[in-house]
């Protein structure tokens, strides 16, 4: 995926000046990945009809998955404490440094209004309000880019809709244009 | 010859005037996806993939097959113009491509990747042509036991060979492990991971996981950075097209490129990483212009290019005789096979041979008009990287919530997306390759059913895997892939030298 070369070459040239490194965000992250392993194993153990963990039984490779997950996410909290990795250290530094959450906050919370909405709004309407909404978050501000990004959002809504419904026999909820359609 | 017939059958069904349609339409939606920054083909099918529902199998694997190469050729032109390669396989591109666009000279750039394309394409679907089907005979001898080692190699070159961190793909695959097993197990029937929730018993589709990870996962990370970035589209000012001077200098790359890319494409080797930075350093090493390499010089963009398209038609080889993606672009077309209820391996072959030879003669066709669609109407496409970032990311999560929504009209699954979204995008924070995930989902409830089935012909003897040669050889190969990385170090050491680093890296940037 795209990333500048400069980011890329950066945490690679080793001593100079003490480049900062942050593995706070990893270490939560390594945890994170260590919980979901002691949820895998538990999870093992709740699917019924275990017959043991027998290697040919429904048990057996989840068993696997979950000590993969345990023992590689303790590697790799390994790597951010007492085998501290630079590359990912600084690699973390310059993505704190650039981070600017509330703008990812919005748009995870605008998809999730947008996934309850689709249905009861339709998927012309909900995706008319979308875009503008996901575009101006994203930065695009100022009158008249947003009117453009609304005539945009109800021309995508209207001409998917359209096409998939017509076109590509594929069924997408009509909503509140129910009615007019 | 028997394969020469079989191949013009496939053409007597592809060049079909509503199968010509669909390849054109395939190529073009997959260049016009494919072009847009960020988005790398393996993407490119994940969104496009709803598209080919209502058509015919054979209608659609030509689309598909359209949209794969479409991909793969639009990728190339964002990572030369913008450089921001759409996949870690573009990066070597970018790394004279770009240079050579700011030089004013982004014209030839892309015209000798799209020949140098074109001519490693249809050089790879002849190698297909009359690979394939041997292969395939071949791959008949193969008991559960040789699959369940073929598909432990695939995964160990995947997170062994390609990305920084042996740990982090090693947690990728196993993230990807797990998301393979929620649903019901196909042998007991008993349902695993499913949380209570009925709609993931069916469990969780590879589009709802591909597009999570790769389009949501990219768009929070380009959201949480809205404020940093800019970027200047370079324009194209020259002609697109090559001087006598830059002919004479492509063509041999072009050779070469496509004797690296596509050997590597068929070995599961990770899909086209390496190879395309192997292009870019032997062509280094070869070239009387060595001072003109990171300064534009136009070898380092016509071999790695050949090698990247040679590559992905290398991957098919593996996908169409074994079953088996060894990429995560490959891992989505296996996915759009099992939409149709096709499993790809050796029997394909016999059982619909209609299909498999329309398929390959439309890969001749769609290189053919990629060709067309490339050359002069570039300066179309170049557009489209004018499009400001909130806007294009808008769309692209238009785009995938309807990807997903149209699997199966449920608000769980477009939920079950953006989680995984959350996750590529701490992922991608944190340097942890993506590719395994995408493979380990796909590939993990096969291997899982072949190992299974191994140990059913065994009678629960787990000696089964390394008393049979063919899978002992090729879990011994395996040992080697991941070994492999270490070694440099291991040699400077044993020669008493202070080794630079412990762990050999093998092409840089991240994984598609």
């Amino acid at each position: 995926m795209s990333e500048e070369p400069r980011e890329r070459r950066e945490p690679e040239s080793g001593t100079r000046n003490a480049p900062q490194l942050s593995l706070l965000g990893p270490r939560i992250f390594a945890a994170a990945i260590l919980a979901f392993g002691l949820f895998v194993l538990y999870g093992t153990t709740r699917i019924s009809g275990a017959s043991g963990y027998s290697p040919d039984g429904p048990t057996f490779f989840p068993l696997i998955v979950a000590v993969g997950l345990l023992v590689f996410g303790a590697l790799f909290l390994l790597s951010t404490t007492l085998r501290r990795d630079r590359y990912l250290g600084e690699k973390a530094a310059a993505e704190e440094a650039s981070t600017y959450w509330p703008t990812t906050g919005m748009v995870v919370a605008i998809l999730v209004v947008y996934a309850f909405l689709l249905n009861p709004l339709g998927y012309a309407v909900a995706t008319a309000l979308f875009f503008p909404a996901v575009a101006y978050v994203l930065g695009s501000r100022g009158r008249r880019k947003v009117l453009r990004n609304l005539a945009i959002g109800v021309a995508l809504g209207v001409l998917v809709f359209f096409a998939f419904t017509e076109l590509l026999g594929v069924r997408l909820p009509d909503g509140i244009l129910d009615p007019l359609l | 010859m028997e394969v020469l017939g079989d191949l013009a059958g496939g053409f007597a069904t592809a060049l079909r005037p509503e199968y010509l349609l669909l390849a054109a339409i395939g190529v073009t939606l997959g260049t016009l996806v494919g072009v847009l920054p960020g988005i790398g083909p393996a993407l490119t099918v994940a969104l496009l993939l709803p598209l080919t529902y209502d058509f015919d199998p054979t209608g659609a694997l030509v689309m598909f097959a359209g949209i794969y190469y479409g991909g793969m050729y639009g990728g190339s032109t964002a990572s030369i113009l913008l450089n921001t390669p759409g996949e870690s396989a573009s990066v070597a591109s970018t790394l004279d491509g770009f240079p050579m666009a700011r030089s004013g000279r982004g014209g030839a750039a892309l015209a000798t990747a799209a020949i140098g394309s074109f001519v490693a394409g249809t050089i790879s679907t002849v190698a297909i042509t009359f690979l394939a089907p041997l292969i395939a005979q071949l791959a008949l001898l193969f008991q559960p036991a040789d699959y369940f080692a073929l598909m432990v190699l695939a995964f160990i070159s995947v997170t062994a060979l390609v990305g920084r961190s042996l740990v982090r793909g090693m947690v990728s695959l196993f993230l990807g492990l797990f998301m393979g097993l929620v649903g019901i197990d196909v042998l007991s029937g008993q349902a695993r991971f499913t949380l209570g929730v009925p709609q993931l018993l069916n469990g969780l589709d590879v589009v709802v996981v591909a597009v999570g990870l790769f389009a949501v996962g990219e768009a929070l990370y380009i959201a949480s950075r809205a404020r940093h970035d800019t970027e200047e589209v370079v324009p194209v000012r020259d002609r697109v097209g090559m001087n006598r001077e830059e002919w004479r200098r492509s063509w041999k790359p072009w050779l070469r490129g496509t004797a690296i890319g596509f050997p590597f494409g068929t070995l599961p080797s990770g899909g086209a990483e390496i190879p395309t930075f192997l292009s870019y350093n032997v062509e280094k090493q070869l070239s009387s212009h060595k001072d003109e390499f990171g300064r534009g010089a136009i070898e380092g963009v016509a071999g790695p290019e050949a090698a990247n398209n040679a590559a992905f038609s290398g991957v098919l080889i593996p996908l169409l005789t074994l079953g088996i993606p060894t990429s995560a672009t490959a891992a989505i077309l296996l996915a759009a096979f099992q939409i149709f209820n096709l499993q790809p391996g050796p029997l394909l072959f016999e059982n619909s041979p209609d299909l498999v030879w329309a398929l390959i003669a439309s890969l001749y066709i769609g290189n053919v008009m990629l060709l067309i669609l490339n050359l002069p109407l570039i300066r179309i496409w170049v557009k489209l990287l004018e499009i400001p970032k909130p806007l294009l990311y808008s769309g692209i999560l238009v785009f995938a919530t309807l990807g997903v929504y149209s699997l199966s009209n449920s608000a769980i699954d477009l939920l079950v997306m953006y989680a995984i979204g959350i996750l590529g995008f701490f992922m991608r924070r944190y340097d942890f390759p993506v590719g395994p995930v995408i493979l380990g989902v796909i590939l993990g409830p096969l291997m899982e059913a072949q190992f299974r089935r191994a140990l059913s012909i065994s009678q629960g003897d787990l000696s089964v895997f390394v008393t049979r040669p063919l899978s002992l050889t090729i879990l011994l190969i395996a040992l080697v892939a991941l070994l492999l990385p270490y070694l440099p170090a291991l040699i400077s050491r044993l020669r008493g030298e202070r080794p630079q680093s412990g762990r050999t890296v093998f092409g840089e940037g991240e994984e598609d």
